[in-house]
């Protein structure tokens, strides 16, 4: 599946974006958007949405409603956004490198990281209040870089980075973080819950303030991501034939891990732990238009992005005023979804 | 009212005749039977109401130790800590100290690990506003101080009736009590929610939203609570944070500062189903209506 050769023999010349389908794509998340926009807590409707966006950008808010759309709805819809296309702008980038259908943005241990990083200022906060102040997606961010970063030192040979090596001291990193969190929930038993909560995700609480901070490591990822469409079908093929073909394979992988961990972390600090998407969705949208990545990088965005909207929305109208962390949203709804794609192809295939 | 004082009477001459037979045999809430031979002479808690609850009764020599939450209860200190009730507990260190009495909650493997170990446990705790009530006879019961029990019993309930009592009549203020950051708040069928509707508060939280639920921050501002309680305070949560949570700026609440930052001390009175529900009553009423005490 990952090793397509008709996708390589047409990377080898260069040729124009088809602009259909990524076009169809930017539509139907900008109208995912206004749906998500429009639903919530409080019913408001497209119209009064349109004119609250409005009187946000032009700076004339008045009364509640015009609050809830431009301060809380409109940059949580729009961050669920950024989450769900970095996440899979990140799956995309490790199941490339790594020719692993198993690969997903949490690979290197950012996820566990990030969640340790985050379950100790929920529950230290109190007597540490350094903590406090630098907040939950700041030592989130860093304790999910620390982790990547470690993993990859540990996981360096020689002059290279063996992926073998580097799954496996992801996954060791990983368990001892993980560890090291359950510890400090332990700890921390009355703040157990928001920990929890955390780690399974959410976009409550997100904020144009979140949405910056966010932004510029997801754009400088997802630009040097996208410029690597032609090395990542090179990759394909492996690294020993990726070399002889001229790629600089250990130089790439540093820079391409460096990308897909700072997109992952982004994300992850601002929203929580949201599993399945960064799996899933490169998957999906591969069976789709196949595993040429000039295509794929940026429609497994788009999808990522439309997927990540619509699980919000149902985590925040399900069970409407409460809530559900959008992580359980994602793995319950999006697997079945998933085996159905799955199950479709596959029939199709061997009919075909 | 005569009723009620007509009730009294009889419950405290039902608590006297009953007091003291031996052997004792009771059903916890885990639905196993235990029997005491004799009034316990020893005494684990591990639990903090159930500990403050023995204390109440003047039973509080009879402990020989109490869980780390107990921990700084009057008259507790020098008491051994055996650590959480839930989680990190030390069963030999209990088991060594030859209790013939282990109060547990039903919660957790605890009580299991007691009972196997061929200890006499009770298992169950109070997790709403009237079985705290219930636990005062039941620990009454199991220490042998039944008449204790029904004089604590009245004098909480006189305490939260003379609370209820200053409050009448006063137009109750929206109650957002978050529990953390999440944020996590109280429906009304909650212990915590029972307090609030006591104190002359009306919780913004309707009641089919159950009782701990993950709200919408959204909902948080359509219901624009008059007054915003942080027991998420001792976990870094502020006036300046609650400002500046997006869109949270312009509540009321925010705006006129009616926001109370509860120290751990608070949030451990108004946690404790126990003998302080008077004043963890009172305090919350304190909050909502400051010109009635």
């Amino acid at each position: 599946m990952l090793s397509d050769p008709a996708a390589l023999t047409t990377a080898a010349a260069p040729r124009r974006l088809p602009l259909g389908l990524p076009l169809l794509g930017l539509a139907i998340l900008l109208a995912v958007i206004g749906l998500a926009a429009s639903i919530g807590a409080v019913p408001i409707s497209l119209r009064e949405v349109v004119g609250g966006v409005w009187r946000g950008l032009t700076g004339e808010l008045s009364g509640p409603l015009d609050t809830i759309i431009w301060q809380m709805r409109l940059p949580r819809v729009l961050l669920a956004a950024l989450v769900g296309g970095s996440l899979a702008l990140a799956g995309v980038a490790y199941q490339g490198l790594f020719r692993n259908p198993l690969a997903d943005p949490y690979l290197l241990g950012v996820a566990s990281g990030a969640g340790f990083g985050a379950s100790l200022v929920l529950a230290f906060s109190a007597t540490v209040p350094l903590l406090a102040q630098l907040g939950v997606p700041l030592v989130a961010f860093i304790c999910a870089l620390a982790a990547a970063l470690l993993v990859t030192v540990l996981a360096r040979q020689g002059g290279g980075l063996p992926l073998v090596a580097l799954i496996l001291a992801g996954v060791v990193v990983g368990s001892i973080l993980t560890a090291a969190t359950s510890l400090t929930m332990l700890a921390a038993r009355e703040q157990a819950a928001g920990v929890l909560a955390w780690l399974l995700g959410s976009f409550a609480f997100a904020g144009w303030a979140k949405l910056a901070s966010a932004l510029p490591f997801v754009l400088v990822a997802a630009v040097v991501i996208w410029l690597s469409h032609r090395a990542l079908n090179l990759l394909a093929l492996g690294e020993e034939q990726a070399a002889q073909l001229g790629l600089p394979v250990e130089a790439f992988k540093l820079l391409l891990i460096g990308a897909a961990t700072l997109a992952t972390a982004a994300a992850v600090s601002v929203s929580g732990v949201i599993g399945f998407v960064g799996l899933m969705v490169p998957h999906a949208v591969r069976l789709w238009v196949g595993a040429d990545h000039y295509r794929l990088i940026p429609l497994a965005c788009l999808a990522g992005a439309v997927f990540m909207v619509l699980a919000d929305l149902l985590a925040r109208t399900v069970i409407a005023p409460s809530e559900l962390p959008v992580g359980v949203i994602t793995a319950l709804v999006g697997g079945p979804f998933f085996l159905a794609v799955l199950r479709r192809s596959s029939l199709h295939r061997r009919e075909g | 009212m005569l009723l009620f004082r007509t009730l009294l009477i009889m419950a405290l001459w039902l608590a006297t005749a009953l007091a003291s037979s031996y052997p004792l045999t009771l059903t916890d809430e885990q639905g196993y039977t235990l029997t005491l031979t004799g009034e316990p002479q020893r005494v684990v808690s591990m639990l903090p109401s159930h500990t403050e609850t023995v204390c109440a009764l003047n039973g509080c020599l009879t402990l020989v130790g109490i869980d780390d939450f107990s921990a700084g209860i009057p008259n507790t200190s020098g008491l051994p800590t055996l650590g959480g009730g839930l989680f990190g507990f030390s069963l030999e260190a209990i088991v060594a100290l030859e209790p013939d009495l282990v109060l547990v909650s039903e919660f957790g493997e605890l009580a299991g690990a007691l009972r196997q170990a061929g200890l006499t446990v009770y298992a169950g705790s109070p997790q709403r506003f009237e079985d705290a009530f219930t636990f005062f006879e039941i620990i009454g019961q199991l220490v042998n101080r039944q008449e204790e029990a029904a004089q604590l019993a009245t004098s909480v309930r006189a305490e939260i009736a003379a609370v209820v009592a200053a409050v009448a009549g006063r137009t109750p203020p929206t109650v957002y009590y978050e529990l953390d950051a999440t944020p996590f708040s109280v429906g009304p069928g909650s212990f915590i929610g029972v307090l609030i509707a006591k104190a002359g508060g009306q919780n913004i939280v309707p009641a089919e939203l159950g009782d701990f639920p993950m709200l919408d921050p959204e909902f948080v501002i359509s219901a624009d609570p008059e007054i915003i309680v942080l027991a998420s305070a001792p976990y870094g949560e502020s006036v300046a944070t609650v400002a500046a949570r997006p869109g949270w700026a312009t509540l009321t609440a925010v705006v006129e500062g009616a926001i109370i930052e509860l120290t751990s001390a608070q949030v451990d009175l108004i946690n404790r189903p126990g003998p302080n529900l008077g004043a963890a009553v009172r305090l919350l009423a304190s909050f909502f209506h400051p010109d009635a005490f």
